[in-house]
């Protein structure tokens, strides 16, 4: 049994304490760019930066990347048939805008 | 039960419930089930997701006219809570799992301490709002076509996500009271995890949705 002062513990506050600082870099620089003229790519680069964030996120803190290949292919799933439901849903609603 | 669950049982751990032969397969199985959930719960908040995107490409000029009277500050120190409260989080996981018993319920406790914090800095958020008017009817400021889709996307979102986090709190702090005492391999406690950690990712997208469209020069 280990205690608040043990290597392991400190070991851990600092691997996820730098997971917790790379994420708060992250949506400062999310603020900057949405501040930035970009000439219309704003809402594009603070998605791509949330994307990065969520991958952060899944990877350390649900600890995605110890998780066996099926809970990996179940997270993967979900995207999956939202990307399916986004597909079908804008094509039908992008072909008929003009 | 398995000779394993009895040795672990024993030890002080925790004893499986049928139909799982040891903790450890109770505690993949859970993390497993959570993950099944969490995709179904995805795809709920992409159909808001989706209904965003719709309109925004549809009504693009009100939309962003209403994004930009959202209080950037109200949301952006609410992402650093949430961050903060997810670092406890998996802390919290982490620390049971290596046997760290004040570890990890002071860090379920900051973790639910967190989320409460969130709530009130949301409801002064949602006050600010009504006080402004932005809620769609008939005083509705902004009269542009789309503005008022914004603001019922902005209502319906924001708090269907405090509903998960208020279950989130509740759930989070029953588990600090329970960490006091109880064994530290609670076979739920990584699947709550889960979804606390799905509950703050869900939050990563609807901030630049919601608080950072339209400020660009």
């Amino acid at each position: 049994m280990s205690n608040g002062g043990s290597p392991n513990i400190r070991a851990l506050w600092l691997r996820n304490g730098a997971v917790w600082l790379a994420l708060l870099l992250l949506l400062a620089l999310s603020v900057g760019l949405a501040y930035s003229p970009l000439g219309g790519l704003n809402l594009a680069a603070n998605l791509s930066i949330a994307a990065i964030m969520i991958g952060v996120v899944m990877f350390y803190f649900m600890e995605l990347r110890r998780d066996s290949p099926l809970v990996r292919l179940t997270a993967l799933g979900g995207v999956l048939w939202l990307l399916i439901m986004f597909w079908l849903t804008l094509n039908d609603y992008f072909t008929r805008l003009s | 039960m398995s000779d394993v669950a009895h040795a672990n049982a024993a030890q002080g751990g925790s004893e499986p419930t049928e139909p799982w032969n040891d903790v450890r397969e109770e505690t993949n199985a859970a993390t497993f089930g959570m993950w099944l959930f969490l995709g179904t719960e995805l795809l709920f908040f992409g159909g808001l997701f989706l209904a965003y995107t719709v309109t925004w490409v549809t009504h693009p000029k009100g939309f962003v006219e209403a994004a930009r009277k959202t209080d950037i500050w109200f949301g952006t120190v609410n992402t650093v809570v949430l961050f903060t409260s997810a670092l406890m989080m998996a802390m919290a996981v982490r620390g049971a799992e290596t046997g760290s018993r004040s570890l990890a319920w002071r860090a379920l406790a900051s973790t639910a301490a967190l989320g409460a914090i969130f709530l009130i800095i949301e409801g002064f958020e949602f006050s600010k709002n009504v006080d402004q008017n932005l809620v769609p009817g008939p005083a509705f400021p902004i009269n542009e076509q789309g503005a008022e889709i914004f603001f019922s996307l902005y209502w319906i979102m924001t708090v269907l996500h405090a509903i998960h986090l208020i279950i989130g709190v509740i759930l989070v702090a029953r588990f600090a009271l329970l960490m006091r005492s109880a064994p530290l391999d609670i076979p739920d406690l990584p699947a709550y995890g889960l979804y606390w950690q799905f509950v703050t990712t869900i939050w990563i997208v609807f901030y630049p949705l919601l608080y950072l469209i339209g400020r660009a020069p």
